[in-house]
């Protein structure tokens, strides 16, 4: 037993002599930066052989790219790579390949993962003209704008937007224009016994219960759009215990039930039970499926005689920070978005466009209707601290529904959030 | 012959020589002793592995060491990898090269006393008919050096690092930082405060829900294996079906079922028959405890039922026949006869039940995602300890906390787990007594 001991001991120390004596490699020093330094403009206008894309694997999206691309090829001469790879793993996969040389140009990202790619360095800020930007809706470039160690930039070329607002059934009830009209249209047509609703949300879901806190003065982060001060969390403010309260009124009294869910306000409401819902666009094929002439779409109500703002989600073009011709990657983003192309990727691909010609010439109203409501828009924060908001809101937000008193919520939620934030390690 | 003249050769023959020798060099001890080929292919062996390996292994355990010293150049997670990759082999040419030393020393000794080689196709047959279990044990423990010990290893050293969100690369380096994250994890409020109430809750879980599931499946086995039951194929496959469907479906399903409102349990169970609102199963965490318990043993009776149908068939009628004529009674015959046959033959495999429903983290998460929320409390009402480190690593991106949190999971498990084989192991042998 002894000798075992020993042995181990001795391999132990032999392995530790070894390591510490393991010396480092040999290698070029590459400080100055052969991809980054952007002083390098001149060479990046040469014309490159070829570009990669990582595009999102859905079908009718990568079918649209491809064509683009194609297109592309044809105007520049330049081969386009297009790589179908879902975005939920093109983070990951990124920072492997891309210090190896083998990731991509450009790659496809929503805008609120800004904060974590900065963070890990894997995209880079891209020089664009006024002119061009004037192309873009606001919350659009808004939302791709981000600061990072004292300089605010462009992160991204909106490609895709998406915002939610009120699905109706014409046969029950008329277009909401206020959020007072929703509560009567819960009252008059609510009978929990057949399982009719006039109007049905989760109560537990802080990106679509946003509105009641914003428009009447809560806010996620302080700061402006881009350059958010994580330290001020704006959701336990008078504004947001008034929200609060407005959103326990369409619980109280079991008018909406506590345990409502998604699976419960889809099913009801293609059955035609259900006079109104929140959703975004990607539930457009199948409510029109089921519901088909009766479906209609209004922008979210307004509350205190403002029109709400809900939260906006925006899919954008980035260029890897290990690409090489950055110049090259940044003209093919932009090409991707313009006018012509956003209208035929809508058409294929069924995402709103984030150019503002683009956006108005949509004639379906449903979709019409959405670029309304994204005109009053607020981009999600892009900071890697939202990631602790959700999780301690929605709580939050099912106790109040559940009846609680809201302000001793909101206060504990505010809490939990700061102190989820200085757990995840943040500066 | 002339034995004599051998002898008085060998005789001289030194061990210290040969294991400095073979110290020295791979082999050269081996030469020594006059083992030419022996000798040669080791030579050849250390030449080939100095000449390719060295590289490769410098390089991991430097980054190994360092974790890489240029940002945006060098990615510490890979290096780690690699690192771990080389430590691991590392270890197995100091192994080997020592096993080379305790060769010639040995076989120096060997002649010193006089041992005569034999000849080449002897020694040929006698390595193999020695070495024949170890070469045939190699390739699993290749395989588990690569799919367990590597990985395990790996996410141990992360334990250590200040990986995390804010802190990954390839912007940023990792670091070593020692215990920091341990010591974080008994200062920072919110893990402190959930972790007792998770662990509390994913051992009450475990027990409850197993032990039910395990009674379950054992009075259903007894009462389909009663003779005078019939149509035992049909029940038996009746009784078998919540196994056939995949666990994920069936919790979806039962997700839906159990909601407080619309939830067929709710309305078509507990209203018609005792009136009221219905029970808060979603919404109340002693409620949603008890559906999620409700759920697991039907997810999990199936497969008891099956084991110890299959173990009941294999207990001899003459033990009833015998206990019949000392005139047992019924209770006496399951507490004496039955029961100890059935628990001793499927004892590790109970155990084993009891290990997966400590980690069972689909049913947790599919059903409800841990919730009911709890005021104040960062893990829901029915978050295990696994789930809740999922959450940790989701949502705050502390890959290193998660780590922490993982190694402490291990160890308890692995004390419960080794504790329970030990028991089970001395049970076994009186037993067999």
């Amino acid at each position: 037993m002894r000798n075992k001991n020993i042995f181990i001991l001795l391999i132990t120390l032999l392995i530790a002599v070894i390591t510490l004596g393991a010396c480092s490699p040999e290698r070029e020093d590459t400080t100055n930066g052969d991809a980054n330094s952007g002083n390098t403009n001149d060479e990046e206008a040469n014309k490159p052989e070829e570009l990669t894309v990582w595009a999102n694997d859905e079908e009718e999206q990568l079918e649209a790219i491809e064509k683009i691309a194609s297109d592309y090829e044809k105007e520049e001469g330049i081969k386009i790579n297009v790589v179908a790879k879902s975005m939920l793993e093109q983070l990951d996969e990124l920072a492997l390949a891309g210090p190896e040389g083998r990731g991509p140009d450009l790659f496809f990202q929503p805008h609120d993962r800004t904060g974590d790619i900065v963070a890990q360095g894997l995209s880079q800020p891209l020089e664009i003209t006024e002119e061009t930007l004037k192309n873009y809706s606001t919350a659009s470039i808004e939302s791709v704008q981000y600061e990072f160690n004292g300089t605010n930039e462009i992160y991204g070329i909106p490609s895709v937007m998406e915002t939610y607002g009120i699905f109706y059934n014409k046969d029950i009830i008329d277009e909401p224009q206020t959020i007072d009209d929703l509560l009567v249209a819960l009252e008059e047509h609510s009978d929990p016994s057949l399982d009719q609703f006039g109007f049905l949300m989760m109560p537990n879901d802080l990106y679509f219960a946003y509105p009641f806190f914003k428009t009447n003065g809560a806010y996620l982060f302080g700061g402006e759009t881009g350059e958010y001060d994580t330290t001020d969390i704006g959701l336990h403010n008078e504004g947001a215990i008034k929200g609060g309260e407005l959103f326990q009124s369409f619980f109280e009294n079991g008018r909406i039930p506590v345990s409502t869910t998604n699976d419960v306000i889809d099913g009801l409401f293609t059955e035609g039970k259900v006079g109104a819902v929140i959703n975004g666009p990607w539930s457009i094929t199948s409510y029109k499926e089921a519901l088909g002439e009766s479906l209609a779409f209004a922008p979210f109500p307004e509350i205190n005689g403002q029109p709400a703002q809900t939260l906006v989600g925006t899919k954008a073009w980035m260029v890897s920070y290990y690409s090489e011709n950055v110049k090259w990657s940044t003209d093919l983003a932009l090409f991707m978005t313009n006018q012509e192309n956003q209208a035929y990727y809508f058409e294929i691909a069924g995402e709103l466009p984030t150019n503002t010609n683009a956006l108005e010439s949509i004639e379906d109203p449903i979709f019409a209707s959405f670029s309304d409501q994204i005109a009053n828009g607020v981009p999600m924060p892009s900071t890697p601290q939202m990631s602790q908001v959700w999780e301690p809101m929605n709580n939050a937000l099912q106790f109040i529904a559940e009846g609680e008193d809201v302000s001793s919520v909101l206060d504990e939620a505010v809490e939990q959030i700061q102190s989820n934030i200085e757990a995840s390690g943040a500066e | 012959m002339d034995n004599a003249s051998i002898n008085k050769r060998t005789n001289k023959h030194n061990p210290s020589i040969a294991t400095v020798l073979s110290i020295v060099f791979a082999g050269l001890g081996q030469l020594y002793n006059r083992r030419f080929i022996k000798g040669i292919i080791f030579i050849l062996l250390e030449l080939v592995l100095l000449s390719t390996l060295i590289n490769a292994i410098n390089f991991g355990l430097w980054g190994l060491r360092t974790l890489g010293t240029i940002p945006g150049e060098d990615h510490s997670i890979r290096l780690l990898v690699f690192g771990v990759l080389s430590f691991i082999g590392t270890i197995i040419l100091i192994i080997l090269y020592i096993f080379n030393v305790i060769d010639a020393r040995k076989q120096a000794i060997q002649i010193k006393n006089g041992w005569v080689p034999k000849g080449f196709k002897a020694s040929i047959i006698g390595f193999y008919d020695n070495t024949f279990p170890y070469l045939m044990t190699l390739p699993g423990l290749l395989l588990m050096i690569i799919v367990v010990i590597f990985p395990l290893l790996f996410s141990v050293l992360l334990a250590f690092t200040n990986y995390n969100l804010y802190n990954s690369p390839p912007r940023s380096l990792v670091d070593w930082v020692g215990f920091e994250n341990f010591k974080e994890l008994v200062t920072v409020p919110i893990w402190q405060d959930t972790f007792i109430s998770v662990l509390a809750w994913t051992v009450v879980w475990t027990i409850i829900a197993t032990t039910l599931q395990i009674a379950l499946g054992m009075i259903l086995a007894l009462i389909v294996n009663d003779s005078r039951i019939k149509f035992k194929k049909m029940i038996r496959t009746i009784l078998i079906l919540p196994w056939a469907v995949p666990a994920f479906v069936t919790i979806l399903i039962f997700s839906a079922m159990f909601n407080d409102d619309f939830g067929a349990i709710n309305r078509d169970i507990i209203i018609p028959l005792f009136g009221g609102d219905g029970i808060p199963w979603l919404t109340e965490p002693l409620y949603a405890r008890t559906a999620i318990i409700l759920i697991q043993t039907w997810l999990g009776f199936p497969f008891i039922f099956a084991l110890f149908t299959g173990v009941l068939q294999s207990i001899s009628k003459d033990w009833y026949e015998a206990a019949d004529v000392d005139g047992g009674s019924r209770f006496q015959k399951f507490r004496f006869i039955t029961l100890p046959h059935v628990l001793f033959a499927t004892a590790p495999l109970l155990i084993m039940q009891y290990a997966q429903n400590f980690n069972n983290f689909n049913i947790i998460y599919l059903f409800n995602e841990g919730g009911p929320p709890v005021r104040g409390q960062n893990a829901g009402g029915t978050d295990i300890l696994i789930s809740w480190v999922y959450k940790l690593t989701f949502d705050t991106n502390n890959y290193a906390m998660a780590a922490v949190i993982s190694l402490i999971m291990g160890l308890i498990i692995s004390g419960f787990a080794f504790y329970q084989f030990r028991q089970t192991k001395s049970f076994k042998e009186e037993g067999e007594m």
